[in-house]
């Protein structure tokens, strides 16, 4: 994840055969789940062998997609089963996707997991799902030429149909299918032998087909997690204790809680795989009566190790670290960046700080657990559900084979639901009082209990020539790992200096694609906070504060040099050597949300300014350039500020679904914006300041700015477009407000507190 | 017991008197399109009509609902898909989906009354709802789609 060129399983790919086979349903085409000999297309429509299935065409002509990828609004289902469809040249409207269990066979190909998030899954899946679409194809066109007794190289297929061009005969998939005549076994090299369309001929990728979820979400059809329903079913809410992780259950006091009707049981959870310390769970017949008890409980907790710690010690903490050369491991070094800084004709040093943030999906985090035949089965939203399930399983102590987690609709993912916090207090309190439960988690619940974004910590020295040109950079990232705590080894990077594996998720971004010859990036683990403050990934991650710092320091470098910030970032991306391509692409889209923004050519009055940003979010082997120019009213006296208009260009290579890929673009744009202004949680006595939407508060409809999105589609490999808009925001803003009134700002969130502070400073 | 009339439906639920409607209609009812968000009438996903009215019902006691016409997301286009609904997927409005409902009976309760809303009425009678996608722009849209729609209906 890292580094997706590690992943062992993209190899395993191309080994695999693709298994086109009749069963009682209709036709089932997947690639199959290990390597394959000629016989089994066979195996596979007699139901005995179970391929990894990735969509199926029924009698009728429905063509159902089996989508390993969680829906939580970025319509990733639409646009895989518009990938398939396109090169299967079927009919649109007769299109649909399902969701598939924890089922390993599920996985997802190159990712060897059910794991959603990256903003991968369209760049990952495009070459297997357009090649799984194209086999049926080809085979449909076959059997369908046979079936009407004319020459296949004569025949093509539009709109579900084989049609011979000669005759006009034509005949529909769902009879082919029928006819049972559609069985064939793909081998590896025939799959890489098909020749896929050129972008001139797609048909459904590239256009702005509606998206297949959006229909059961105005009508209060789509099923949430938290909408689940068994038989016999009770209800749980969690009560959590004072401190965010260590605390230990002391004493319990259910005698008014026993008074509440419909009370059921107190349940204290021993959570063997320390995913959450010191919980409760109050059952009870209805949600309300087990809110109602858990407010009559009485629990006396140990708050364990923790509970002093607080935003202050955690800087402490991080500025001792950031001092100590022996600390943390290096993601990049090249060059001599120490020499070049300590020789250079001007140094630039600076600390930037963000908050810590959290998910607030508007779906609290819940989980129905239920056990059934030798099963547990487990339903709820969730974005890794093949380690969703492993956890639930070692929580209860059974066979990781034995739960089966049921994919819902997600109420907002973010990566909040890349944790598997939410199925310990179902499964064990539905062990416990041996019937189904569902738990759904308080707002106060959820926002307190949040795996966040970690307080960063990042200090940088810049060397600057007598040119003004930047010769080194040595760049520092304190924080939490919000990786490194789930303990997947593939999921961390090596260190470049042998020192041992590191998160990459904390340093994403700040390999960029400036051309610097000597720079240095250094990874720490802040132990306190990640003690502390169990972190997670936050839409975006690492470049959230990367770029922070990264885009910040390049304008204060620009500012120091006495250039212009936008000419400073262009020679900056000079494409050389490694940073051939890359560099060239991220500066046309800083080119075009500059050129659009009116930068350099507006007279703005005074107090205004439009300051620019641009990332290669979310990881260098993951870019997607972006670039984004804000413009911003300060009023000197207060620091009060109003963000006028954000202009952003994404050059996404290849825009699968331009309607999805602008409304991702929409929402994570003022996601940036929310993050960078409105959205501050603190830690103090080890607990998250935050209870409900009063004390931590997201962007409101009334503080939209004007907002101007490009969309750049140059025919490039389509790239992900979900997360890298939050993350050129900010800095965008910041340097802005330095643009507007000369004030620096190096925190996160903005606030006209901290404006006004850096206006006297 | 308490007595209450939901999308048109004479129902009867054994519940306490205080019960958050919200609750009643997803549990008791099993009518799930109406969401929890946060519990204190703080985020909007919980919104239904009382008589015509937009009302928070987590907020909402159950007692206070009987002898009212309580409307949710599931009778608001019943017969039909009411006009935002159609403007909802004319404008593919929803990402993850969940705080839509309350949205859009909100912005119903709006048009019920004001089928010309100008932007800033639009902001002001929309700004308790939260989206957490951020779906606001698509929002206003839809609406101020919906109005024009339901202005040409009365034109016509």
């Amino acid at each position: 994840m890292g580094k997706m060129d590690r992943w062992p399983e993209r190899a395993t790919l191309n080994r695999r055969a693709f298994l086109i086979g009749t069963g009682a349903t209709g036709l089932l085409l997947g690639y199959s789940a290990m390597r394959t000999g000629p016989h089994e297309a066979k195996a596979l429509g007699a139901g005995s062998f179970e391929p990894t299935v990735w969509y199926t065409i029924a009698p009728d002509g429905k063509v159902t997609v089996v989508c390993g990828k969680a829906e939580m609004g970025q319509h990733v289902s639409s646009a895989m089963a518009q990938i398939v469809a396109d090169e299967l040249e079927a009919d649109w409207r007769k299109v649909a996707v399902v969701f598939p269990t924890n089922d390993p066979k599920f996985n997802d190909p190159l990712l060897g997991a059910q794991i959603t998030g990256g903003s991968w899954s369209v760049r990952m899946n495009f070459d297997p799902m357009s090649r799984a679409g194209a086999a049926g194809r080809v085979t449909l066109v076959k059997a369908g030429a046979e079936i009407m007794g004319v020459p296949e190289a004569e025949c093509f297929a539009q709109n579900s149909q084989v049609i011979h061009g000669k005759s006009g005969k034509r005949i529909g998939y769902g009879p082919i299918v029928g006819s049972g005549k559609a069985d064939r076994t793909w081998t590896p090299d025939e799959l890489k032998a098909i020749k896929l369309k050129p972008a001139s001929q797609y048909k459904l990728i590239g256009q702005s087909v509606p998206q297949l979820d959006v229909p059961a979400k105005t009508d209060g059809t789509a099923a949430f997690g938290i909408d689940a329903a068994v038989p016999d079913m009770l209800y749980g809410k969690p009560v959590v204790p004072p401190v965010r992780y260590g605390a230990t259950v002391k004493s319990v006091d259910d005698s008014a809680a026993r008074k509440v009707p419909g009370f059921v049981k107190v349940v204290v959870l021993d959570d063997k795989t320390a995913t959450i310390t010191g919980w409760l769970v109050v059952v009870a017949r209805s949600y309300p009566a087990a809110k109602a008890a858990a407010e009559a409980l009485k629990v006396e907790w140990d708050k364990g190790p923790n509970a002093a710690v607080s935003d202050e010690t955690i800087i402490r903490e991080a500025k001792r670290l950031q001092l100590d050369p022996s600390a943390g491991q290096f993601f990049v070094k090249a060059g001599d960046p120490g020499a070049a800084v300590a020789g250079a004709a001007k140094v630039v040093e600076a600390e930037y700080f963000t908050s810590i943030n959290i998910h607030a999906a508007l779906e609290p985090m819940n989980a129905l657990a239920e056990q059934k035949d030798g099963h547990w089965h487990i339903y709820t939203g969730n974005q890794f559900a093949t380690r969703t399930g492993g956890i639930a399983a070692a929580a209860l102590g059974v066979d990781p084979k034995t739960v089966v987690v049921h994919q819902h609709y997600l109420g907002g993912g973010f990566g909040r639901r890349l944790d598997a916090d939410m199925v310990i207090p179902a499964v064990l309190a539905a062990k416990d009082v041996g019937k189904p439960v569902k738990v759904i988690y308080a707002r106060e619940d959820d926002m307190q209990m949040d795996f966040t974004r970690p307080l960063t910590y990042q200090k940088v020295r810049a060397g600057l020539d007598g040119d003004g040109r930047l010769v080194g950079l040595e760049h520092d990232v304190v924080c939490a790992w919000p990786t490194a705590r789930w303990g997947i080894p593939e999921f961390l990077t090596p260190s470049v200096d042998k020192k041992g594996a590191l998160d990459s998720f904390v340093v994403n971004g700040a390999d960029f694609w400036y051309t610097v010859p000597n720079h240095q990036v250094r990874a720490v683990l802040n132990e306190v906070a990640q003690r502390a403050t169990p972190s997670g990934q936050l839409r975006s991650v690492a470049p959230g504060w990367t770029f922070w710092a990264v885009e910040s320091l390049i304008d204060e470098l620009a500012a120091a040099a006495g250039k212009d910030p936008v000419d400073f970032r262009l020679a900056l991306l000079d494409g050389a050597g490694a940073n051939a391509v890359g560099a060239k692409r991220l500066a046309n889209a800083l080119r075009t949300a500059v050129g659009r923004s009116g930068y350099g050519a507006l007279a703005l009055p005074k107090g205004q300014g439009i300051g620019v940003a641009c990332v290669s979010s979310q990881e260098r082997a993951t870019a997607t350039w972006t670039a984004c120019a804000a413009q911003v009213d300060v009023e000197p006296d207060s620091g009060a500020f109003k963000v006028n208009r954000l202009t952003i260009a994404m050059d996404v290579g290849t825009a699968v679904n331009p309607d999805g890929v602008r409304a991702q673009i929409e929402g994570s744009v003022l996601w940036g914006l929310s993050l960078a202004l409105y959205e501050h949680a603190t830690l103090e006595g080890g607990a998250l300041q935050v209870a409900n939407f009063d004390s931590y508060t997201p962007l409101r409809m009334s503080q939209v700015p004007d907002i101007d999105i490009s969309i750049i589609a140059n025919g490039e490999p389509p790239s992900g477009c979900g997360e890298p808009g939050v993350t050129v925001v900010a800095p965008a803003i910041a340097n802005a407000i330095f643009r507007a009134a000369g004030a620096r700002v190096r925190s996160l969130p903005i606030t006209p507190e901290t404006v006004k502070a850096a206006i006297k400073a | 017991m308490v007595m209450l009339s939901v999308n048109g439906q004479a129902r009867q639920v054994e519940v306490a008197d205080d019960t958050p409607l919200l609750w009643v209609i997803r549990e008791q009812l099993g009518m799930t399109g109406t969401k929890f968000g946060c519990g204190a009438g703080l985020c909007g996903a919980c919104t239904i009509h009382l008589d015509g009215e937009a009302v928070r019902s987590c907020q909402t006691s159950v007692v206070d609902a009987a002898g009212k016409q309580v409307t949710t997301i599931e009778g608001l286009g019943a017969k039909e898909p009411h006009v935002l609904q159609t403007a909802w997927i004319a404008e593919q409005v929803p990402q993850c989906g969940y705080c839509q409902s309350g949205q859009i009976m909100q912005a119903a309760a709006l048009l019920a009354r004001n089928d010309n809303p100008t932007r800033e009425e639009v902001v002001a009678h929309m700004d308790g709802n939260l989206c957490r996608c951020m779906t606001y722009a698509r929002i206003q849209r839809a609406i101020m789609r919906a109005a024009g729609e339901l202005r040409a209906q009365k034109g016509a």
